[in-house]
């Protein structure tokens, strides 16, 4: 789909594909997993104990095995722009059906009946129809 | 009126003052000076060149509160420390000091004489090649004061000669029926159950036991080792390789003698060729060097050790009660392991319940830590109900208001104690003159001086004594 797999010539490039991205080998696969949009603490918790993956193991010492059987559960998941689209595509449904809450987001203004005489920064860093960016590969 | 208008006036008038003047007078020769109080200077100076800071401040406030360093102050501030630098700082032993006396009179143990009863009271210096076994079995720990006297010695209190007294009945055993005794090793922070693990390391060393030492219960259990689940286990067990691999390093430094002279006897099933006739320390070095084969390397030396008519095998472990209870791993339902499902810890675990026993006789000791230790009721009910079995009163009921872990309630049942509590007064003055004449101490050990830092030690607590004598001068 947007798997992006770059075939190092002669080893110049150091690291491990994980899900298509290369990650190098002295980082740890929680943060690594943690990378991806729609993994966080909980969920990079939940796949590295499926395989039995210890959290302060590093990229470099996980087994070929391994990295597949990552790569395959990440491609099972709805992560990255999957989800990116999914959430978009829910805002616009608000926006489209003309509601309030649709209204809100695209005004960049909080949307469950916050005030907003003062501090409205988180709304008007995330309400936005694009919300959750443009994501690695451009989706 | 601003304060430069008011000089302005002062200046004109002083020069209407000159000019009226009709008396040519030195004045005269004054007035060309008189224009120093001209302001143009300052009127026509270049206007950019305002003071910094004479504005209004910005409407929005200034970040004066800087949390975080730049990263131009970080790499200014010298050369950070290269990956685990910090770490081997932290663990470094230091067993000599130079600056420390040579003790005359210091007597070194023996294989001859380690279990001798004769020591009670006296300090022993550990001779070369056991200091060699108990830095490979990790046995020294940073925080003890090693580095503080020329050589390591230890004082052979109470408790050590109690433990000498049973590896001489387990040695002394008949050779059909060989003893074993199972441990733990309590009593207060500071008081030497570290050490008391050392000098019985120390003792099976010099008498040629087989020696198994898990240096740091929590390095099993909090997860910063790989693990994988045992195929074939039933309930689920899981191993961890390179602690294992590790581990048997470890064994074959302290136990090269023996192990290098001995061959594999049994068939072992392995998944590495290991050649015929090889010895036991080929067998272990194999595992040393390939994790993943770790453990069955690791069983199969436990069968060779257990084989009839090798030497009594002495197991210990340091920080007991992080073994007792749930470990920091995750199985694949995300949750967490007990830590007697590690492969490790169940066969320490099995041996300290009597489930497993020693053929060839030997000792297993559970030390608990003072400084590092989770609170642990298991522990705490075995050690209350040990203590009333000894002084044959009631046992103990267990309070149902507190958690309590029933796998490790059944692993310590039946297990004994020794209590590590303070040294008498004789063997303060003992480890007293020591330090003296090592010294470290400089005052004239006399009988006030030894009871009065035994009183501030807390009834002789042996590390608060170290503390109120050697390492805090007033």
């Amino acid at each position: 789909m947007f798997r992006r797999r770059r075939l190092s010539s002669g080893g110049a490039a150091r690291g491990v594909f994980i899900f298509g991205f290369n990650f190098p080998e002295q980082s740890l696969v929680k943060r690594s997993l943690e990378t991806f949009y729609g993994i966080g603490p909980k969920v990079s918790q939940s796949i590295m104990a499926r395989f039995h993956i210890h959290p302060w193991a590093k990229v470099g010492t996980l087994k070929n095995s391994t990295v597949l059987d990552l790569t395959a559960e990440l491609s099972n998941m709805k992560i990255e722009n999957d989800l990116r689209r999914e959430v978009q595509e829910n805002i616009r449904r608000l926006k489209d059906m003309g509601s309030y809450r649709g209204r809100r987001h695209a005004m960049g203004l909080p949307v469950r009946g916050q005030r907003t005489r003062s501090q409205i920064t988180t709304a008007r860093k995330l309400n936005k129809i694009e919300r959750g960016g443009q994501g690695r590969v451009q989706m | 009126m601003s304060s430069s208008m008011s000089l302005r006036g002062l200046s004109q008038l002083s020069l209407d003052a000159v000019s009226r003047s009709a008396i040519p007078t030195r004045s005269l020769m004054i007035a060309p000076q008189a224009s120093c109080f001209s302001t143009s200077a300052a009127r026509y100076a270049n206007p950019t060149m305002k003071k910094k800071g004479m504005g209004a401040a910005p409407k929005k406030g200034v970040k004066s509160l800087r949390i975080t360093k730049s990263n131009k102050d970080a790499a200014g501030s010298g050369k950070r420390p290269a990956p685990g630098e910090r770490k081997a700082m932290r663990k470094r032993i230091v067993l000599s000091n130079d600056n420390a006396l040579e003790v005359a009179g210091l007597q070194d143990l023996t294989a001859e004489n380690a279990l001798d009863a004769s020591h009670q009271g006296k300090v022993r210096g550990i001779p070369e090649e056991a200091v060699d076994a108990l830095r490979a079995v990790e046995a020294f720990k940073p925080r003890q004061g090693w580095s503080l006297f020329r050589r390591p010695a230890v004082l052979m209190r109470k408790e050590t000669m109690e433990l000498a007294q049973i590896m001489k009945k387990i040695e002394s055993s008949e050779k059909s029926k060989k003893e074993s005794k199972r441990i733990i090793v309590y009593g207060e922070r500071m008081g030497g159950k570290s050490t008391l693990l050392l000098q019985g390391i120390t003792m099976a060393f010099l008498r040629k036991w087989t020696i198994i030492n898990l240096p740091e219960g929590q390095d099993i259990v909090n997860a910063h080792t790989d693990y994988a689940p045992l195929p074939g286990s039933q309930p689920l067990q899981y191993t961890q390789d390179t602690y294992t691999a590790g581990l048997l390093s470890q064994i074959v430094k302290a136990n090269q003698g023996f192990l290098a002279a001995t061959k594999v006897s049994a068939k072992h099933d392995l998944p590495l060729p290991l050649s015929k006739g090889a010895t036991l320390k080929q067998l272990a070095e194999l595992g040393a060097a390939n994790p993943e084969a770790a453990w069955p390397v690791f069983v199969a030396l436990w069968t060779e050790l257990t084989q009839p008519g090798r030497p009594p095998i002495l197991v210990g472990v340091d920080g007991l009660s992080h073994i007792m209870r749930e470990s920091e791993y995750l199985n694949s339902n995300v949750k967490p392991i007990h830590a007697h499902d590690l492969t490790i810890v169940r066969h320490f675990v099995d041996l300290f319940s009597g489930k497993t026993a020693l053929p060839n006789g030997g000792l297993v000791l559970g030390v608990t830590s003072g400084s590092n230790s989770p609170a642990n009721s298991a522990i705490e009910l075995s050690i209350a109900g040990a203590e009333a079995r000894q002084s044959k009163s009631a046992l103990p009921q267990w309070n149902p208001y507190k958690a309590i872990d029933q796998r490790a309630v059944e692993c310590l049942k039946n297990v004994d104690v020794l209590k590590v509590s303070g040294i008498s007064k004789e063997e303060a003055r003992s480890i007293m003159d020591y330090y003296a004449e090592s010294g470290v101490l400089r005052a004239q050990v006399n009988e006030g001086f030894v009871s009065e830092r035994w009183s501030l030690a807390g009834m002789g607590n042996i590390g608060e004594l170290e503390r109120a004598t050697v390492r805090l001068r007033v």
